[in-house]
């Protein structure tokens, strides 16, 4: 079953797409929303606790991540699973960035992030949230990358 | 050479093999699927030694042109023709893995920590690198971490075989007859020493000298180290081979980090932070180094200068300071690798560690200064300094890469780090049969050693080569020995 698509964002960076790759991870983990207590697993697979701001309160949200797709420096992907409030909130989305080559030794970055797993109720309530994090996290990355190229 | 044969045998093998890591499995299976009957020889309670809380990580070439890379990063202190047997049998290890019934995968991380293992190599700018791939045993974290992985692999491959181990069974010397011959080892069970005949020939593969703190001081070059791996690894390969009148090699080479050391606990633990927010400084409070750009395995060359003037190592202890963000970002001890991994749990945010006292805090730089021994003063001038580079996003001081520079704000933390082992590289010298050497380059007859033991690296190190090492030299180890025609 095809996920539901959150938020797409593509941009070009004036850095290699190797310069690219090396920057790119400690880049998601310093700009993502309210990353706290981060813990790696084996390198491929991490845990953190979100803070994330909903429906007027503050929420700590379990996350548990996972890289696939890895393909040095071209495409990976992140797998997240989100959970809390007790249970209520369960998503799982998957997170597709690719980097390729453009003229002048720049390199095109496209994000690409979709809900998979969310049952009807959650939908209906939090693919909004989603997808205002998921654009928010883009546009983070997009400006870190930008700064640090 | 002295000449000690018992007068009688408690045991008789056709291989004996000492130490049951990594290279004493490979050593023991591979002589026993040509027809040996093998014995395993373990100090320990439990098998495993440092290939079990390593990184798990394995080498496997991309090409031959490895070659040119080892031979640049070994300075000349290993033949080119071990190097040579090296890469062609290292290009085999993921095959032989398959045959032996499991998998590999890629490891490809993501690089998110300072300092973290990385994918590909770890001295880039040399001619060959891209060929360095590092694979691990196929599984998920629900199935273990890359070690814990690999160790149930290659124990369940002695286990399926039923080839008997003797743990909690130090080997305690080599037998030697008056042909100059290894025929045999005495070992200590129960109290009890026990003689055991090897009719083909003994394997040594019981590890360096990591927790023998008089070999530390003499040989190795910063002082004092600790270790994060196994305890059992005490020297004890190395004097058995230096009775019998072996050569030693590579005895000042070794993969050291910086860790943590509580008096509660025999091993050290790992260090890293998950942010960019720390910096490291001397006992004096002193910034010296790019923290970001250390090889991991070679902590110990920004550590070991030695100031001649005071006769001390003022970057021993060094201190790593750090603030709230970097404080909160995740455990500065994980537990991916370590022989405390399975005994303590970092608290996710360091909290539990500040109570212990393990990580001190202060208000101002100052307050810090003044709970570490240091002065104010310098401190202060250090972190103003620091943020002043941070802010200009240049680090004009010691070139630390602007993605990995960021102000550190009050209230500071601070934790005292050591260098320590992962491991260490000397031993017995070998030829590229796995032979043990004399010092005048003759084969010592029927004895051979693989894996840390001796290994073959003898300069700087690439990550993942002591295990890639440890199968590959295991491997000939373990065919030669049973080759052997039996001299009884």
């Amino acid at each position: 079953m095809a996920g539901t698509n959150l938020a797409e964002r593509e941009f070009i960076v004036n850095a290699t797409p190797d310069r690219v790759w090396r920057l790119i991870g400690k880049v998601i983990f310093s700009v993502l929303p309210g990353m706290e207590s981060m813990e790696i697993l084996d390198e491929n697979n991490f845990r953190a606790l979100l803070r994330v701001k909903m429906m007027g309160s503050e929420w700590v949200l379990k996350l548990k991540g996972e890289m696939v797709d890895i393909s040095p420096p071209e495409s990976f992907s992140v797998r997240l699973l989100l959970e809390g409030l007790g249970g209520l909130v369960k998503a799982d989305q998957k997170v597709a960035f690719a980097m390729a080559p453009v003229e002048g030794g720049k390199t095109s970055v496209v994000c690409g992030a979709t809900a998979e797993g969310m049952g009807l109720l959650q939908k209906a309530f939090l693919t909004g949230q989603a997808r205002s994090f998921a654009r928010q996290t883009f546009e983070a990355i997009e400006k870190r990358l930008k700064e640090l190229a | 050479m002295k000449v000690n044969v018992p007068e009688k045998w408690d045991r008789e093998f056709d291989v004996v093999v000492v130490g049951w890591g990594s290279a004493g499995t490979a050593a023991a299976v591979t002589a026993h699927d040509q027809g040996a009957k093998v014995l395993i020889l373990e100090k320990m309670a439990n098998g495993g030694g440092n290939s079990a809380i390593c990184g798990g990580n394995i080498i496997v070439p991309k090409g031959k042109e490895f070659l040119e890379y080892l031979d640049t990063l070994s300075f000349k202190t290993t033949e080119r023709e071990i190097l040579e047997t090296f890469v062609a049998e290292a290009l085999k290890n993921g095959d032989w893995i398959r045959q032996m019934g499991a998998d590999v995968q890629v490891f490809r991380p993501l690089e998110v920590a300072y300092p973290t293992m990385i994918a590909g190599a770890g001295f880039p700018q040399v001619r060959g690198a891209e060929n360095v791939v590092k694979y691990n045993i196929k599984g998920t974290p629900e199935e273990g971490k890359p070690s814990q992985r690999l160790w149930k692999f290659l124990s369940g491959l002695v286990a399926k075989r039923g080839i008997e181990v003797l743990t909690a069974t130090p080997a305690q010397e080599l037998v030697s007859n008056t042909r100059g011959e290894i025929i045999g080892v005495i070992a200590q069970k129960e109290g009890k020493r026990i003689s055991i005949k090897a009719r083909r020939g003994v394997i040594l593969t019981c590890g360096g000298y990591e927790n023998d703190p008089w070999m530390k001081w003499d040989y190795l070059p910063v002082k004092p180290l600790y270790f994060l791996g196994t305890p059992g690894n005490t020297g004890d390969g190395i004097r058995m081979a230096q009775k019998i009148g072996a050569d030693l090699w590579h005895m000042t080479r070794l993969a050291c980090l910086i860790a943590f050391k509580a008096p509660e606990f025999e091993a050290a633990f790992w260090v890293a932070f998950l942010s960019e927010g720390f910096l490291f400084v001397d006992k004096y409070g002193r910034r010296f180094v790019n923290e970001a750009g250390i090889e991991i395995h070679e902590y110990y060359k920004e550590l070991s200068h030695f100031d001649v003037e005071k006769m001390e190592y003022p970057r021993v202890p060094l201190w790593a300071i750090f603030d709230e963000q970097t404080r909160k970002r995740g455990p500065l001890s994980r537990g991916t690798a370590g022989y405390n991994r399975d005994l303590y749990t970092w608290s996710l945010d360091n909290t539990v560690e500040m109570k212990k006292g393990w990580i001190l805090q202060g208000k101002t730089a100052a307050e810090l200064a003044a709970k570490i021994s240091m002065e104010p003063k310098v401190l202060e001038q250090t972190l103003a300094r620091y943020n002043h580079l941070c802010k200009a996003g240049k680090d004009e001081d010691y070139g630390r890469p602007r993605e990995d520079l960021r102000p550190l704000e009050a209230p500071f933390y601070a934790i005292q780090l050591w260098p320590a082992l992962i491991n260490t590289q000397g031993g017995p010298r070998r030829d590229k049969e796995s032979r043990v050497l004399d010092p005048g380059g003759k084969p010592v007859p029927r004895l051979y050693a693989a894996g840390e033991l001796g290994s073959i690296w003898g300069f700087l190190y690439q990550g993942a080569c002591n295990i890639g090492e440890a199968l590959v030299f295991g491997r000939i180890a373990g065919k030669n020995a049973a080759a052997e025609k039996p001299w009884a």
